[in-house]
């Protein structure tokens, strides 16, 4: 019996690339690896935005209304509902002359229980360190 | 030459822009280049902006990334994709996408 934890590190800004939108719904599909591990066995995925990756995280994006696309702040409310951590560098929002208004925090429309939680650089690291494998996008 | 120069990215990794020297020059922001028009790294707006040119957003772009249309820099002034067409039958000559 073991965990494996999966540390999925955005730094890349979003709909340019797919990047963004794969290490979300990567880490979202890890609640249903558990089919393919010996019985006991289990993966976990957290998700940190770093660098321009926070800019993922801003709130009000109308991709569907425009270009009819899933957005990325949906995609983060989605990982908040099947309980995965997500944590945001809050130096990198500010550098942006952001703050936590700005941000995708919760999911309650969708009964998420989970929230986002923006933190200093250091608390990521020492997250970072805990994972077995961590996966950069 | 009138030229119109489209910005897509952010990060820029190459220094075209800087090359160029038409008669005319418009910038138009678009897909992750939206973010210049808007994001002020450390309190100092994006270094692009300095450019002798006229600036342009394309709103679906920033609307898209969550940005407000209305708090844009001040020499960029916020256009529909409509006006993009416009930009280029109109008023420029040739364009480039960087």
């Amino acid at each position: 019996m073991a965990t494996t934890k999966l540390g999925f590190i955005v730094q890349r800004p979003p709909y340019k690339s797919e990047n963004p939108k794969l290490a979300l719904t990567h880490a979202i599909a890890t609640q249903s690896v558990e089919v393919y591990l010996n019985e006991g066995d289990t993966v976990t995925a957290d998700i940190a935005f770093i660098g321009d990756g926070v800019l993922n995280c801003k709130k009000d994006q109308k991709a569907m209304d425009y270009y009819g696309l899933t957005s990325t702040e949906q995609h983060i409310k989605m990982a908040l509902l099947v309980d995965i951590n997500i944590w945001v560098c809050k130096e990198d929002v500010e550098k942006f002359g952001l703050s936590e208004d700005d941000l995708v925090l919760d999911a309650e429309e969708f009964g998420a229980d989970m929230t986002v939680n923006v933190v200093p650089y250091g608390e990521i690291s020492k997250k970072m360190e805990e994972m077995n494998h961590l996966l950069f996008f | 030459m009138k030229l119109a120069v489209f910005v897509s990215d952010y990060r820029m990794t190459v220094d075209t822009l800087d090359r160029l020297s038409p008669e005319k020059m418009g910038i138009i922001l678009v897909q992750n280049g939206v973010y210049h028009a808007t994001l002020k790294e450390n309190g100092t707006p994006s270094s692009l902006l300095n450019k002798s040119a006229e600036f342009y957003a394309l709103k679906e772009d920033l609307e898209t990334r969550g940005l407000d249309a209305s708090k844009v820099d001040s020499k960029v002034k916020v256009i529909a994709m409509g006006d993009v067409v416009d930009l280029i039958f109109n008023d420029y000559e040739k364009t480039a996408w960087i």
